[in-house]
């Protein structure tokens, strides 16, 4: 690094480290995911209850966000809507990540054919946009929450992969582990003793890059229609039926669920990156 | 120096971008020319063979019909200058005009006749003429041989477009050629249909020379309105808040309506295709009557349908053969309960909902998911009758998946047609799980028996009498008074934009009919 980029560097962030930074970052972003999951738990399912006399309310103190054309509370359905997307793709992001890393494993140990196949894998995986991939996947699967979770853990394992196999690949020509392989150990215990744990950093780094990336995908599926029935609580399915009633001067049936969604992602990409600078400043893309 | 030059070329590309818009500004003009562009409807998949069902809603455009019906649903001679129908109900001989020709030039013979009803009948798909015997053709004169008595035959008389024997050919559905009020042109796939007022039309002619159909959705038409681009828009209720420059909104009152169909039998069934059948809760007349009491339809018409509809008591409200008496106080938390009660139902374990014999008063009810009013009158319903203690579980479905689940559990569905005949469809025992008709496999021996006799009727008015009768006749019914197999929630006012100055006539009760019937008096509109 020369000097001027140091300064530079410097006076940016004089008064935070990237330590102080991510750590502000994690708190800030499990403050957002427990008060949705603690409102979502907390508001029950009384909002979203059609209430014929309460509709196109604009927003006020009793309905902080306003209410739809069947007066159904927005914060209620805004709340649950983000809940659902947070949990789908936390469990499509964890899913990816095991795969990745199990992908990324096995192409490092099991030998060069092995290798050939799954960068082939991915190469394949990664030439499709993964989008319509993540269309067909969730129709195939006969759509619904299962469906779209399954998509999205079938699809954002590639990338992340790849990273993967190329640490792993690198720690294979470490002299601990040609030791451990001329001392006759296993594949698999070399694979789980002595590259797992020097990976588990970029895993939970892909695991925080991911899960952002997973919550938009979620909210496209269920924009598209793909779905679960159009009455329940999504964020897409929210903004895509607000599309309807835009003209109409509704605006709040798309801004608060918007920013609700646009907040949830930012907050965890924010927290991603500052992650992977810490973890692997090498590294700038995943 | 090199910031203040950045400037100057932004505020130059703003300004030339800013002229951009005004230009593309649409020109709305209200010059009264002799040509309308709508956009009213969705697309005939099947295009326009009125032999494979083209014309069963609204006017056949092309081809014209036997007998039509006035502004005030009265049948009347439209090739046929007279019907008769002889002692026995079997014999329906027509009288036709002698002075038609189709555009191409070539007239209109007993032949063409004979032809279109024989090829409805081997297409067999969407006109069920198997009652049909025989048709045969006279000079000027068609003779239809039927096996049994059918009151209801009059109403293909009255709908099936005539073709011409010479010019019909496998491709007829997509160049037809007839003897109604307009010719066509053209018809782009997914987009358009051109048509051209027909110059040898022996009605009277229509005032426009040339119609153009976009095959817009709800909102693209909405939008094109707006936008002063089409003369007549069909929109949804949603939209009808709005004020469109230059245009009005015109509500037309119809049987298209929305009701909850219930699976009348208990479980155990499947059908030939191995779906289940009935649903032990529905099955219980307690429940079914204490849905329809309590629901509150002025506040579902005002709430869904921002007002422009009206409460629904039947499939056929309005209509000629609606028996009046089938009208009933709804809204009724305390009448519900007392049905629910004198039913065997009560909330033993407080949770409110009710419950017989261990069996929670619990059910779904599915609706097609691409069809927000449906889903919404769902989501409404399923709120008013948690007042009587009955549970219903939202489900919005594919109709692919609806056809697998629609005869065991409950069901948004809607109808409304100008032939009872649907009502025969939908609650005679005969049509048990035919098609999307009367999927809860409701029967009744009695409602059987006057469907009987309605059919075996000699002339409309007979058969008026018996279709009242099933509806209710002081015992038992088809209605909510009687069996209540369904649910009946509203009629939805068809809602069109026109421009103003174009008068589109007097619009009758129209049916079911995606924004098509606005079309069936198209020939009698015109700029006042």
């Amino acid at each position: 690094m020369n000097r001027t980029s140091t300064l530079y560097h410097d006076r940016r962030h004089r008064r935070w480290n990237e330590r102080s930074r991510t750590f502000i970052s994690a708190i800030l972003a499990l403050i957002l995911l427990a008060s949705i999951g603690i409102g979502s738990w907390l508001l029950g399912s009384s909002g979203l209850s059609v209430q014929l006399e309460n509709r196109n309310l604009a927003p006020s103190f009793l309905h902080l966000f306003g209410t739809d054309w069947l007066g159904r509370d927005m914060l209620s359905r805004t709340v649950k809507g983000l809940w659902l997307s947070i949990r789908v793709g936390l469990l499509g992001a964890a899913c990816s990540v095991i795969i990745a890393a199990a992908m990324g494993l096995m192409a490092a140990t099991l030998g060069q054919t092995a290798d050939r196949i799954i960068s082939w894998l991915i190469d394949v995986f990664l030439s499709v946009p993964h989008l319509v991939m993540l269309i067909l996947i969730a129709f195939v699967c006969g759509g619904g929450l299962k469906g779209i979770a399954i998509g999205i853990m079938l699809t954002h394992w590639p990338s992340l992969a790849r990273i993967i196999r190329a640490e792993a690949l690198q720690l294979m020509s470490t002299d601990y582990v040609l030791v451990a392989r001329k001392l006759g150990s296993s594949r698999f215990t070399i694979a789980m003793r002595h590259l797992a744990p020097h990976l588990l950093p970029q895993l939970l780094v892909g695991l925080l890059v991911l899960f952002p990336h997973a919550v938009l995908h979620e909210a496209a599926i269920t924009f598209l229609g793909l779905g679960m029935s159009p009455h329940q609580p999504a964020i897409g399915i929210i903004l895509s039926e607000s599309m309807r009633y835009l003209s109409t001067g509704m605006w709040w049936l798309a801004v608060f669920p918007g920013l609700g969604l646009l907040l949830t992602v930012r907050a965890f990409d924010k927290l991603g990156n500052h992650l992977r600078q810490l973890v692997d400043p090498r590294h700038t893309h995943l | 120096m090199g910031k203040r030059f950045v400037g100057i070329i932004y505020a130059a590309l703003i300004l030339i971008i800013a002229a951009g818009c005004s230009t593309t500004k649409p020109d709305i003009s209200t010059t009264k020319s002799d040509s309308l562009i709508v956009a009213i409807g969705s697309e005939p998949d099947t295009g326009f063979d009125p032999t494979k069902g083209w014309g069963r809603y609204g006017s056949p455009l092309f081809q014209s019909t036997l007998l039509k019906r006035d502004d005030d649903l009265k049948i009347e001679g439209d090739l046929a200058t007279s019907y008769e129908v002889s002692e026995d109900g079997k014999t329906w001989t027509v009288k036709l005009r002698s002075d038609v020709t189709f555009s191409d030039g070539e007239r209109l013979t007993s032949e063409d006749v004979k032809f279109t009803f024989d090829t409805s009948a081997s297409n067999g798909s969407a006109i069920d003429l198997t009652n049909l015997a025989s048709v045969s053709a006279g000079p000027d004169e068609v003779v239809f041989q039927l096996k049994e008595p059918q009151s209801t035959f009059i109403y293909y008389l009255i709908t099936t477009g005539i073709v011409p024997k010479h010019a019909y050919s496998a491709t007829y559905a997509e160049q037809p050629i007839g003897s109604g009020p307009f010719t066509f042109v053209q018809w782009d796939r997914g987009q358009q249909l051109i048509v051209e007022a027909n110059e040898t039309y022996y009605g009277s002619k229509p005032s426009f020379k040339k119609l153009t159909f976009l095959f817009l959705n709800e909102d693209a038409a909405f939008a094109a309105a707006k936008a002063g681009s089409v003369d007549v828009a069909y929109i949804p209720s949603a939209f009808s808040k709005q004020q469109v420059a230059g245009m009005r909104l015109e509500a037309v009152k119809s049987v298209d309506n929305r009701g909850i169909a219930f699976p009348y039998v208990s479980t155990g069934g499947q059908t030939d295709k191995g779906y289940p059948i009935g649903n032990d809760v529905t099955a219980d007349k307690a429940i079914r009557l204490a849905i329809n009491t309590v629901i509150d339809r002025e506040k579902l018409v005002e709430g869904v349908l921002e007002g422009h509809g009206s409460p629904a008591y039947t499939a056929n409200d309005g209509l000629p053969w609606w028996n009046e008496d089938t009208k009933f106080p709804d809204h009724d938390a305390k009448a519900a309960a007392t049905i629910l009660q004198a039913g065997g139902w009560s909330d033993s374990d407080k949770d409110g909902v009710v419950e017989k014999d261990g069996l929670k008063a619990e059910f779904t009810l599915l609706y097609p998911a691409g069809d927000v009013t449906r889903q919404s009158l769902a989501l409404a319903a399923s709120e008013m009758v948690k007042e009587a203690g009955i549970q219903i579980n939202v489900e919005g479905k594919s109709w692919d998946e609806l056809e697998t689940l629609m005869h065991a559990n409950a069901v948004m569905l809607g109808w409304g047609s100008h032939d009872p005949l649907e009502m025969y469809n939908l609650y005679s025992s005969d049509f048990g799980g035919v098609d999307y008709y009367n999927t809860g496999y409701y029967s009744n021996p009695a409602v059987d028996e006057w469907f009987e006799k309605a059919l075996n009727a000699r002339t409309e008015e007979e058969a008026i009498g018996f279709w009242t009768k099933a509806q209710w006749d002081g015992q038992t019914g088809l209605s909510a008074k009687g069996d209540a197999p369904w649910a009946w929630l509203v009629n939805i006012d068809h809602l069109y934009l026109v421009k103003d100055g174009l008068d589109i006539g007097k619009q009758r009760i129209q049916p079911h009919g995606h924004g098509w019937p606005v079309t069936d008096n198209i020939a009698s509109w015109s700029w006042k």
